[in-house]
C-alpha cells in the first residue's frame, strides 16, 4: 500500500477550467470517495491520478513517485464503469492477461475468480455474465497484478439498486482481506459512506475541495451500518452540504453520466 | 443429419435450376444466335474438351490473384496500421489513396502496362491497386473502433504501444477487416481476369478475348462460368473463415 499526495492540482479544457487548486493526502490503506454534482472534475482527477491525463497546475504522487512513474512501474489498478474486460477473453484468461502484460504476478487468477463468487463462471466470456458478475471480472482483472493503489471511478452506477448495494457490501469485505489505498468516484452518498473512510465533497464546476467528510466508524461496514447514528447523521451532513452548494437539480444522485 | 443433407440439397440445387431456366429463357425468347448464346450443355462440353487450355490459363490468373490479393492486404492493413500510429501520415496517405481509387482503372492498366509489360508484376499491380483501398479503410475503422476503456485499461498497465495494437486495437478491427476479405477476395479474381482481358497474352482474360475473335460463344460462358463460381468460393471461403475470426459475429450468433 503507498499513500497518494495531490497537491495544487488544476485541470483546464480550453477556456473551461475543470479542477482549481485541489489538494487531497490519501494515507497508504485508506478509501477515499470522490462525491460532487454531476461535471465537477471527479472522473478527471481520477485520470490524473491514474497518469492518463496530465494536470495543467500541480502534481501527483504516489508513494515518492510522481504519477506516470507509478503507472510505468504498474502500482495502479483501475476499474471503470463499463467493464473493461475483452470481449472475446474467457473471465480467467482476462484476469491471466492483465498479469501478462502488467509483468506481475500477483493473486492465482483461477483463486481470485473463486473468490470473488465467480466459481464456475471462469470460462465464460463477457456476453454469458450478468451484470453484477462481469463488473466483479472487471474489477478481479483490476485487481489481478496485485497493484498498491485501486482507482475506481463509479463501478457500481450501471447496476440496479439491490445489486449495487450487495456489490457495495462485498467490496468492502474484500478489501478487508486485500488492503489497498483506494479512491472511489461515485454519484451515490449512501456508497460512499458505507465503504470508505473519508469523503471528498466537490464543489461544482470547477471541482475544488468543499469539504472532506470523516466516517466515525472502522471499515469494513456490513448492511447494519446503514442503521448506525453515524451513518444516518454522515449522510444527512453530505446532503445539506451538496444541496447548499449545487445549482437546483445538479445535487449528487443525479443520473450517471 | 438427412434434414441438413436436404437443405444443403435445396441451397445447392436451386440456384442452378433457377440459372439453368433463366438461360434457357432466354434462348427462346431472344432467337440471339448460339455464338452469342450458347446452350448450357455446349457451354460444358467446352469446358471438358478445352480443360487443358483452360486449367492453363486458370492458373495465370490464379497467381496473378492471389498474390495481388495477399500483397493487397499487406498494403492495405500495413498502411492503416501507420495511419492509427502516426496520425500526421493520414494527411499524406489518405489523398493519395483516394486519388488512385478514383483514376479509372483503364488508364491505370494502360499505364502499367505501359511500364511494366505484359508480365505477371503488371497484373499483379493493378489487384493491389483495385483490392487495397477497401482494406485499408475498413481496417482503419476497425481499429480506432477499439473500446475506449480497454485502451485506458492497457495504458494503465503501461502495455507498449505494440502490446495495445496486438491485443486490443487489431482483434478490434478483426471484424472490419473480414467484412474488407469479402469485398477484395471475390474482386481480385475479376480485376485480374480484366486485366488479362486488356492487356496479357495468358489468363482467363486472354481466353475470353481469343475466344470473341473466334465467335467462340461456349469458350467465353466456359471461362466466365468458371470465373463466377471460383469467385464464389473465394467469397464463400472468406466469409466462412471470418465467421470463426469476427468474435462479433460469433457473439451474435450464440445470443
Amino acid at each position: 500500500m503507498l499513500p497518494i499526495s495531490i497537491r495544487g492540482v488544476s485541470r483546464r479544457f480550453g477556456a473551461t477550467l475543470a479542477l482549481e487548486r485541489m489538494d487531497l493526502e490519501v494515507a497508504a490503506g485508506e478509501f477515499v470517495a470522490l462525491v460532487g454534482p454531476s461535471g465537477c472534475g471527479k472522473t478527471t482527477l481520477l485520470r490524473i491520478v491514474a497518469d492518463l491525463e496530465s494536470p495543467s497546475t500541480g502534481e501527483v504522487r504516489i508513494g515518492p513517485d510522481p504519477a506516470g512513474t507509478a503507472r510505468q512501474k504498474r502500482l495502479l489498478g483501475l476499474v471503470s464503469q463499463r467493464p473493461a474486460v475483452l470481449p472475446w477473453k474467457r473471465a480467467v484468461d482476462d484476469v491471466l492477461f492483465t498479469q501478462r502484460i502488467a509483468r506481475r504476478a500477483g493473486f492465482p487468477a483461477a483463486e481470485l475468480l473463486r473468490e470473488f463468487g465467480l466459481a464456475g463462471h471462469e470460462d465464460k466470456r463477457p456476453h454469458h455474465l450478468s451484470g453484477g458478475m462481469l463488473q466483479r471480472v472487471n474489477i478481479a482483472s483490476a485487481l489481478a497484478h496485485d497493484p498498491p493503489v485501486l482507482l475506481m471511478d463509479e463501478p457500481f452506477s450501471a447496476l440496479d439498486e439491490m445489486k449495487r448495494e450487495e456489490l457495495g457490501e462485498w467490496l468492502g469485505q474484500e478489501l478487508a482481506r486485500r488492503p489497498k489505498t483506494v479512491l472511489f468516484v461515485t454519484h451515490h452518498i449512501d456508497e460512499a459512506v458505507l465503504l470508505s473512510d473519508r469523503v471528498l465533497m466537490f464543489s461544482p464546476a470547477p471541482g475544488r475541495v468543499l469539504e472532506l467528510v470523516s466516517v466515525p466508524a472502522p471499515r469494513p461496514r456490513g448492511a447494519e451500518f446503514r442503521g448506525h447514528r453515524g451513518f444516518i447523521e454522515t449522510t444527512a451532513h453530505i446532503r445539506r452540504l451538496l444541496a447548499r452548494a449545487a445549482p437546483a437539480g445538479a445535487a449528487a444522485g443525479g443520473p450517471p453520466r | 443429419m438427412t434434414r441438413a443433407l436436404g437443405r444443403a440439397l435445396v441451397q445447392v440445387g436451386m440456384p442452378i435450376v433457377s440459372i439453368l431456366a433463366l438461360w434457357y429463357l432466354a434462348i427462346l425468347t431472344t432467337g440471339l444466335p448460339a455464338f452469342v448464346i450458347p446452350r448450357p450443355e455446349r457451354v460444358f462440353q467446352a469446358l471438358i474438351a478445352d480443360r487443358a487450355l483452360i486449367t492453363h490459363h486458370l492458373i495465370e490468373t490464379l497467381k496473378a490473384a492471389t498474390v495481388g490479393y495477399v500483397l493487397a492486404n499487406v498494403v492495405g492493413i500495413g498502411l492503416a496500421a501507420l495511419l492509427v500510429a502516426v496520425p500526421v501520415v493520414r494527411q499524406l496517405v489518405m489523398p493519395a489513396a483516394i486519388t488512385l481509387r478514383n483514376v479509372p482503372y483503364v488508364a491505370l492498366v494502360t499505364v502499367l502496362s505501359l511500364a511494366l509489360g505484359d508480365t505477371l508484376g503488371s497484373k499483379v499491380a493493378i489487384v493491389v491497386l483495385a483490392g487495397f483501398f477497401p482494406v485499408l479503410v475498413n481496417t482503419y475503422r476497425g481499429l480506432l473502433a477499439a473500446d475506449p476503456v480497454a485502451l485506458d485499461r492497457m495504458r494503465v498497465l503501461s502495455a507498449s504501444p505494440l502490446e495495445i495494437f496486438l491485443h486490443v486495437r487489431l482483434p478490434y478491427a478483426l471484424p472490419y477487416i473480414v467484412s474488407a476479405q469479402e469485398i477484395t477476395g471475390s474482386g481480385s479474381i475479376i480485376v485480374a481476369i480484366a486485366a488479362e482481358w486488356m492487356i496479357s497474352g495468358s489468363g482467363l482474360g486472354y481466353v475470353i478475348n481469343r475466344a470473341m475473335q473466334q465467335y467462340r460463344g461456349d469458350q467465353v460462358y466456359a471461362v466466365a462460368l468458371l470465373a463466377a463460381l471460383l469467385s464464389f468460393l473465394i467469397y464463400t471461403l472468406v466469409h466462412v473463415a471470418g465467421r470463426r475470426l469476427d468474435w462479433q459475429g460469433a457473439v451474435r450468433d450464440r445470443a
